[in-house]
């Protein structure tokens, strides 16, 4: 139930393939370090004595079934009936954060929230205990630099006739009662506090507003005035205008019948017109032409939390194959080079990571995690030694091969979960995708050579012009981070600031 | 290398789950068959058949078939966790836990992930109070991969001076970033450390940071011959597998692996609470106080203790719950609410924990808590709020049957802690036993004052004061 024993997730993980030696770019900065106990000896090792099929199973993803209602909705059905369960999820394009009005951040995310809190039929509290004994869920989210809002719904098969009904209702006839959204936005204020106390949210809005500029994706949060502004006129207007169903796609799995299903939603879908919204897509964000270094004060840390990175390719970029291949042997987790590094032989962290988003629009590719104040210094280096390494040396064939295949063998545990199945489906219809994209992805993903790794790490991974990012404590370690750049200090109310003299 | 039969291309089949093949019972001649016993026909849908054995060496092996996707995972869980610990050394078993990753015999220092992830699958180890477990999910071509692992390290774990170093920072920076660098992160130790007063659940799974400093190879080569004994363990495998192909593999490479003498079995019996006990905390992140209220009760797998499971749903379980309606909307005292019990085999805490919003007065919130308690001792909960917790449970446990993963490790989870693998399927009966008479007197039995700890924690004045200028 809600709380558990403790339990510790020990990411103990990985490294590869000792390569090479490594590489010093002789361009960065000589740092004297803060500390350097590195242990010796303990390094990675293969033996290569384990059982193993060499053989990657190829597996063939079941195709949901596709159609389009007559209001222009878009509809994935998978059939699964291993447990009595249903999922539905709602994606509507042209909703989202993405499009809102720079002086009401948060209208997308409200408006969505407030689906559930009335409809012209039925209160919040009504909702929230039907749903509740139906034993299902509802939700509805516009997180920040979507173009999207999503709406999901989950429950048994055996009444999915009524939570169904009862989401189409939240979704179709909502009310946007005053009361509620007073009560709402209320609750809202009261986070904007409480979620800076952590050091993952500082870093996400600086790093977000370092690498977008004045695109909305660099927005992470709304505003005390921003939520003033947010009133249920505004709501309706934005409701009325941008949920549309030909911008939707409506992606169900689970125990239904595809056929029976699909005329039974023209019906519960019939009152869902479609309307002439036009998205205006803002201007593509453009990736910083030199370094900068961001500083977040936070009094007492005893990690510095650290992001780097820089805007780089969008969904369906043909760099994005290549991009999946160098950024899992980078950092894309257990196997990666920042982890065998900066864990598994330094000791410096927990967990270290790369990662990149790609969307309709370019986004950041992005390296981070969380070290020991006193060994900032030496994270740094080798942060970008490794940066460094991927951009000037091929990467080795057997690391290659086996990140390759990596990538490709996994998809079959994705075969265990619908949702992901649908996932997958549902992506390659947002973004127009060929149909047979994901039969094709890992012969795709096998045919990447070291030329192209190295060729987009060194087109989007450039250390001169990666915007960084370090939540710590101040005192410690801004004279650690001038040597990268000049150091722009933030406190933790985002404010503009210096650090006090000790 | 070995030579495993590949299981060729595999389309997923949706619709049915194939049980019935374990449900009719294949004949496993060579199980050893101490314990060999087949699980009654399935009652409900979802529910989960297996087979059971136990080896020459006393590992319990607990298989399930599911061919419904080509896959499966293994899950290894030792009767060991940190309330074996002893006093200087808390953390250890934790510690230890991130040593099985650093090599064996035949698998080098990192190499089991290597192995892992190159070849599709996933893997981790966790470790709470109770147990310890480890688990990989990999394609089903993989099968020998798993087992081969998992034995290897339990016949001949490597332990390295400069290894356990290397890990121990790690496991150090673990605890900077979940407990010592965040909002909160302290509290759960405070209200352990306070509610508790038996060592063995009274301090935290990480452990601090001076016992972690002190642990030594030789109490790494104590703790791997004592507790990672096959006697010692039940390895619990779920997927797309032959049963007759898997058992054979798990003697293969199991069966040799000596038993050890039986580890000593700690006691975790409470002394009798008889007064609350109140502590204040300040925490240097936090921007707004929190409260922690909880009660002694007990252990898990009792009639009692899913009684009051039952009243963590009615209290805390979706937007329409007793606490989300009164604080959160109605009252708007409280950022969030939860209550419910923790799962232990000994004593555990029914938790109330409460943020409170900015300027709130904590000693009124406080007493709200105490008005709902006192509302469910003295009145009988409505019946929708009952049938609410039974759907909302049944639904959970549907969505939860699709991962072999959360299978896999529920069988090593109930035979560890209840000697009971069988609780996969007849936990949902124990949760529908459960009458609005039983609520109302597990409420009157133990969310009582003398059974109860509070731990306040307040931010910093620094931390605090910016949150009163912000509002």
């Amino acid at each position: 139930m809600r709380r558990k024993a403790l339990i510790r997730y020990s990411a103990c993980i990985v490294a590869c393939l000792v390569l090479g030696v490594a590489f010093l770019d002789p361009n960065l900065p000589l740092l004297k370090a803060q500390e350097s106990i590195e242990t010796p000896g303990s390094k990675v090792e293969r033996k290569n004595k384990a059982p193993l099929s060499e053989e990657v199973l190829q597996v063939k993803l079941p195709k949901p079934v596709e159609a389009k209602l007559q209001n222009g909705l878009t509809v994935l059905i998978l059939e699964d009936h291993r447990t009595p369960s249903v999922f539905a999820q709602l994606r509507i394009g042209g909703a989202g954060a993405l499009f809102e009005p720079p002086s009401m951040t948060g209208l997308a995310n409200v408006t969505a929230q407030m689906l559930r809190e009335g409809t012209k039929s039925r209160t919040s509290l009504q909702i929230a205990e039907e749903i509740d004994r139906l034993g299902a869920t509802l939700g509805a989210a516009g997180s920040f630099g979507s173009s999207q809002v999503v709406f999901s719904a989950s429950g048994l098969s055996d009444n999915f006739d009524s939570w169904f009904a009862l989401a189409v209702d939240v979704l179709l006839n909502p009310s946007f009662p005053q009361e509620e959204l007073e009560k709402l936005k209320q609750r809202q204020r009261a986070q904007l506090r409480q979620q800076r106390s952590a050091a993952n949210f500082l870093v996400n809005e600086r790093f977000n507003r370092a690498v977008y500029g004045d695109h909305p994706a660099a927005t992470v949060s709304p505003t005390v005035e921003s939520l003033d502004a947010l009133t249920q006129e505004a709501l309706m207007r934005w409701y009325r205008e941008r949920y549309a169903p030909q911008n939707a796609l409506l992606a169900i799995a689970g125990d239904v019948r595809a056929r029976e299903l699909i005329p039974r939603l023209e019906k519960w879908f019939a009152g869902w017109q479609r309307n002439d919204v036009k998205r205006t897509w803002p201007p593509n964000p453009v990736a910083a032409t030199s370094r900068k270094v961001y500083l977040v004060h936070r009094p007492n840390s005893v990690q510095t939390t650290v992001a780097l990175g820089n805007i780089a390719i969008e969904r369906r970029s043909p760099d994005y194959i290549p991009m999946v291949v160098m950024n899992h042997i980078l950092g894309g987790g257990v196997s990666g080079r920042l982890f065998l590094n900066l864990r598994e032989e330094k000791g410096y962290t927990y967990g270290v990571y790369s990662d990149f988003s790609a969307l309709r629009y370019p986004g950041p590719w992005r390296a981070g995690g969380n070290m020991r104040t006193e060994v900032t210094t030496g994270a740094l280096v080798e942060f970008f030694k490794e940066i460094g390494r991927i951009r000037d040396q091929t990467v080795p064939l057997a690391e290659l091969e086996d990140s390759k295949r990596a990538i490709a063998a996994r998809f079959a545990l994705s075969l265990e979960q619908p949702t992901a199945i649908l996932g997958l489906a549902a992506s390659r219809v947002q973004f127009r995708l060929p149909e047979d994209y994901w039969d094709t992805y890992p012969g795709k993903i096998m045919a990447v050579t070291a030329e192209d790794v190295q060729r987009v790490a060194r087109k989007y991974l450039d250390p001169d012009t990666m915007q960084l990012v370090a939540v710590g404590d101040g005192l410690k370690i801004q004279s650690v981070l001038e040597p990268y750049g000049p150091v722009e200090v933030y406190d933790s109310s985002g404010k503009l600031t210096s650090i006090p003299k000790q | 290398m070995h030579e495993q039969p590949v299981k060729t291309a595999k389309s997923f089949v949706a619709g049915l789950i194939v049980l019935a093949s374990i449900v009719t019972g294949t004949l496993l001649e060579s199980a050893e068959s101490e314990s060999n016993q087949t699980v009654p026909k399935l009652t409900k849908s979802f529910d989960v058949a297996f087979k059971e054995f136990r080896l020459n060496n006393g590992l319990r092996v607990i298989l399930a078939l599911d061919h419904s996707a080509p896959t499966y995972s293994i899950c290894v869980t030792y009767n060991v966790g940190s309330r074996d610990e002893r006093p200087g050394r808390t953390g250890f078993a934790h510690l230890f836990e991130h040593m099985l990753f650093q090599g064996s015999e035949n698998v080098g220092k990192g190499e089991h992930f290597i192995l892992v992830q190159n070849n599709g699958g996933s893997a981790n180890g966790t470790t709470n109070a109770d147990r310890t477990n480890y688990f990989e999910t990999l394609p089903a071509n993989q099968l020998e991969l798993g087992i081969f692992l998992e034995a290897d390290r339990m016949r001949a774990l490597n332990i390295t001076q400069p290894n356990l170093d290397n890990q121990r920072q790690t496991v150090q920076e673990e605890r900077r970033q979940n407990i010592d660098n965040r909002p909160y992160g302290r509290t759960h130790e405070a209200v352990i450390a306070t509610a508790y007063a038996n060592f063995a659940y009274q301090h935290s799974v990480i452990g601090s940071m001076e016992d972690l400093n002190a642990a030594t190879v030789q109490d790494a080569a104590d703790f791997f011959r004592i507790y990672y004994a096959p006697n010692n363990a039940v390895l619990s495998l779920v997927g797309d597998f032959q049963m007759d192909v898997a058992l054979r593999l798990i003697k293969k490479y199991f069966e040799s692996i000596p038993a050890q003498p039986a580890p000593p079995v700690p006691d975790v019996a409470e002394p009798e609470q008889k007064t609350e006990r109140r502590k204040i905390i300040e925490d240097a992140f936090a921007h707004t106080p929190r409260l922690d209220i909880v009660y002694k009760i007990p252990a898990g797998n009792t009639p009692d203790w899913y009684a009051l499971s039952v009243l963590g749903q009615v209290l805390s379980g979706g937007v329409s719950s007793r606490l989300y309606q009164k604080l959160i909307k109605e009252k708007e005292v409280a950022l969030s609410a939860s209550a419910g019990p923790d799962e232990r085999r000994g004593p555990s805490l029914f938790w109330f924990s409460i943020t409170a919003r900015p300027g709130t007065d904590l000693a009124a919130l406080e007493k709200l808590i105490y008005e709902d308690i006192e509302r469910l001792q003295n009145e009988q909960i409505a019946d929708w709020e009952l049938s609410k917790v039974q759907m909302q449970l049944r639904r959970q446990r549907a969505q939860q049957r699709y991962s072999t993963r959360a299978r896999a490790n529920a069988f090593g989870h109930y035979a560890v802690y209840y000697n009971d693998p069988q609780l996969i399927n007849s936990v949902q009966q124990k949760y529908s036993q459960v009458t609005k008479s039983d609520l109302q007197r597990v409420a009157r039995t133990y969310l009582k004052e003398t059974q109860r700890t509070v731990v306040i924690t307040m931010p910093k004045p620094a931390a605090a004061k910016a949150a009163l200028d912000d509002r």
